[in-house]
């Protein structure tokens, strides 16, 4: 039953060759979903995964959500790089990452932003030169998303600058991170955390087998990733920690009721009330969308949308938390308020990086605008 | 929460039917000209001969059950029109008043003549300038009805009204009157929406117990009525919505300044994304709401409430930016805009502005 309560972020079960469990139940709980293949339900079978339809994976989660149970393996890979190997990845490729992945074994870094290329990331400058039998690569990748605990990342990195677009000429590659050249210095954020780091690659030898896709042809790879990156930030409870807190417990604890069972402040009242419509909605339109493929009558239109929305109002809502939370919501310091207080002022800070990461909202503004609604092209990117 | 291809193809049809009788010129003719009364009774018969009194009626009374998601694609393409015609009053309140606060014996009497587009009714809710349901003072005591009603929707094209009051003991009761009934002063005009609306006062109006529908069903029954109401007020919003975000893209996509299309500009661009957004999230609640009438679902006021806030905020916020990204001919009359910006008001007050509905949500909260 242990591994039925909310999970805390120290208790997540991450891959790796750093891999650490906190408790038995948890290594147990892990194992009996590696082994039934339940790490990535909807991957092949013979990759290591469930094999279940998209149908059948959301029927499974929903009783897991269900019956409360802790999701058997956080990481990018199942998330991201997954999903793209399966769809630009060689046999050779697919058989040496992807069980690995599914396994825990592995646990990848995401190598996409540089200092100077964050929304503009078809101006990446890492270079990687042709070698022969392998490339060598230098350059800086930046938000590297706990790149100090990973084994292997995959990168955008230029091997061309002479096409007729930025676009073109931008290759993609997996690398060990064992590999001589490659360190990696964690970045202290306002949260007090460092979830993000800078890596650097000074003179690295990437074998040529690590190309995923066509050389210079990265920019497909790194958009199909892009899609399930956006999907997963859409709703960042679903990967992050079971953080369902819920907001009228707190608010009722918190601010209290009056006579008449009505919250004593009709302002937050209001405002959660808002806020939980909008929530519940997004869930509803996460639905529609599913409903829809399932039925073969897919809006392409929809899924654009749900970084931008699911951001913005996980936002509203840490917004809410912490005026609920009053003084108490306000330190960092270990003792200078609960546990749960602490928790959620961190998730506020933290997830001030939603709506930048994984794409700005303005450049998913900026995709809904011209691809969704067919605004002209001009001024902007 | 997605429509089959039978309901497809309902709205398709419903499309062709209301570009060919029903465009936007056609409600401007009706609202430049008084005389046409509340709705044009020829499109209306149009109506009755596709059926559309009946979608959401069992076969067993003359309706052909389609669902309320199909009733909401097309609502939702009358909206886009600005449709005057008399579906939310008879099809939609006085149809559910009847199927929910009626005995089976009542129900078999009174809403065949609804279904089949033979009789048009009309329900008198609302009584002071808010919309309150719950505070109820019009009373139906010893065979007479009293009090005063407003916003009575379509009251000019109505063969009677269905009016909700209380009985001696205080308990909820819905009473069939005729429109030209005596000891009853009615105030007929147009709102702003160019709709018709009716003020009624009730002095000792007579109605007979075989004209009233009384019992423990009705309080409850009012409610779902009125919550399927709101529910499918909603959906015609959406369709407004869609409208005016469609016909400001293409406005931006053509008015040029500075030498380029405005539409180019990111300013504007962020704001047409993100009223966008904000239509398909308020969508996805109206449909849930619809998808849960379909599936029977017996609590449905939190789901009624949320369609119908995020719709009115969707609509207000849509049609004001619709209004200011269309520049100086946002505010003529000669454009289409200002038409919607209207009705959006008017739609907003009916059946539970957001603030009403963020409380109601609220108190389904628990808080």
């Amino acid at each position: 039953m242990s591994q039925r309560q909310p999970i805390k972020r120290a208790e997540q079960i991450w891959g790796g060759r750093k891999r650490v469990f906190y408790s038995d139940d948890a290594q147990r709980w892990f194992e009996a979903c590696r082994d039934r293949g339940l790490t990535a339900p909807d991957w092949p079978v013979e990759y290591g995964g469930g094999g279940l339809t998209p149908a059948q994976t959301k029927i499974l989660q929903q009783e897991m959500a269900r019956l409360s149970c802790r999701l058997p393996l956080y990481d990018l890979g199942i998330w991201m790089l997954g999903p793209a190997l399966l769809v630009y990845g060689n046999e050779a490729q697919k058989q040496q990452h992807l069980r690995a992945i599914c396994r825990g074994e592995i646990r990848w870094a995401q190598g996409y932003s540089e200092p100077g290329a964050g929304s503009d990331l078809a101006s990446l400058r890492t270079r990687a030169e042709d070698c022969g039998d392998h490339f060598l690569v230098n350059g800086t990748k930046i938000w590297t998303t706990a790149a100090d605990k990973s084994d292997w990342i995959f990168c955008l990195v230029r091997t061309d600058d002479s096409g007729p677009t930025k676009h073109h000429g931008i290759s993609f590659l997996l690398i060990d991170m064992e590999t001589e050249g490659v360190s990696t210095t964690p970045i202290k954020l306002i949260s007090g955390e460092s979830e993000f780091c800078q890596t650097f690659f000074d003179n690295v030898k990437v074998p040529k087998e690590n190309l995923v896709g066509e050389l210079h042809g990265g920019w497909a790879v790194a958009k199909e990733l892009l899609k399930h990156e956006r999907k997963m930030m859409s709703n960042p409870e679903s990967m992050s920690e079971v953080f369902n807190i819920s907001l009228t417990k707190l608010a009722q604890d918190a601010i209290g009721l009056d006579e008449t069972n009505v919250l004593s402040s009709p302002e937050i009242r209001s405002r959660i009330s808002q806020h939980m419509m909008r929530d519940a909605a997004i869930n509803q339109l996460g639905m529609r969308i599913f409903q829809q493929a399932k039925a073969g009558v897919s809006d392409p239109r929809l899924p654009l949308l749900m970084k931008h929305i699911g951001t913005q109002e996980t936002q509203v809502k840490d917004e809410i938390v912490l005026e609920i939370l009053g003084a108490e919501g306000l330190s960092f310091d270990d003792d200078a308020a609960s546990q749960q207080a602490r928790t959620m002022l961190e998730r506020w800070a933290f997830n001030k990086s939603l709506t930048i990461a994984g794409g700005t909202s303005e450049i998913q503004l900026n995709i809904i605008a011209k691809r969704v609604l067919g605004l002209p092209s001009g001024e902007s990117a | 929460m997605i429509l089959n291809d039978e309901q497809r193809m309902l709205q398709e049809s419903m499309i062709d039917f209301l570009n060919d009788q029903a465009p936007v010129e056609a409600f401007r003719t009706l609202r430049d000209d008084p005389s046409l009364g509340a709705y044009d009774q020829q499109l209306w018969r149009g109506m009755v001969e596709l059926g559309l009194p009946g979608l959401t009626s069992p076969e067993a009374y003359g309706g052909s059950d389609f669902g309320w998601l199909g009733m909401g694609a097309v609502l939702e393409e009358m909206g886009r029109r600005l449709t005057a015609a008399p579906v939310l009053s008879s099809v939609v309140l006085a149809q559910e008043l009847i199927r929910q606060c009626a005995s089976p014996a009542q129900v078999e009497d009174w809403l065949p003549p609804l279904v089949m587009g033979e009789q048009v009714l009309t329900a008198a809710i609302n009584e002071g300038p808010h919309y309150a349901p719950d505070r109820l003072e019009t009373r139906w005591i010893d065979g007479h009805l009293s009090g005063e009603k407003t916003l009575v929707m379509d009251f000019d094209g109505a063969d009677g009204l269905l009016v909700v009051a209380r009985d001696a003991q205080g308990d909820a009761v819905v009473v069939r009157v005729a429109v030209d009934a005596p000891e009853m002063t009615v105030h007929s005009r147009r709102l702003m929406d160019g709709r018709n609306y009716a003020s009624v006062v009730f002095n000792q109006t007579p109605v007979h117990a075989h004209d009233v529908l009384a019992g423990d069903a009705v309080a409850a029954g009012l409610a779902r009525a009125l919550d399927i109401t709101a529910v499918a007020m909603a959906s015609e919003m959406l369709g407004g919505a869609r409208e005016l975000i469609d016909r400001t893209v293409a406005y931006l996509s053509e008015r040029e300044q500075f030498g380029v299309k405005i539409g180019s500009f990111q300013a504007l661009q962020h704001r047409c994304a993100q009223l966008y957004c904000d239509l398909e999230v308020a969508a996805s609640a109206v449909y849930a709401a619809l998808d849960a009438l379909d599936r029977q679902q017996e609590e449905i006021t939190q789901l009624a409430s949320a369609a119908k806030a995020l719709a009115n905020d969707c609509f207000q916020k849509t049609s004001s930016e619709a209004v200011q990204l269309h520049g100086g001919m946002g505010v003529t009359d000669e454009m289409d805009i200002g038409l919607f910006l209207k009705r959006s008001r008017v739609c907003n007050q009916l059946f539970g502005s957001s603030d009403f509905h963020r409380q109601r949500y609220a108190s389904c909260l628990g808080i």
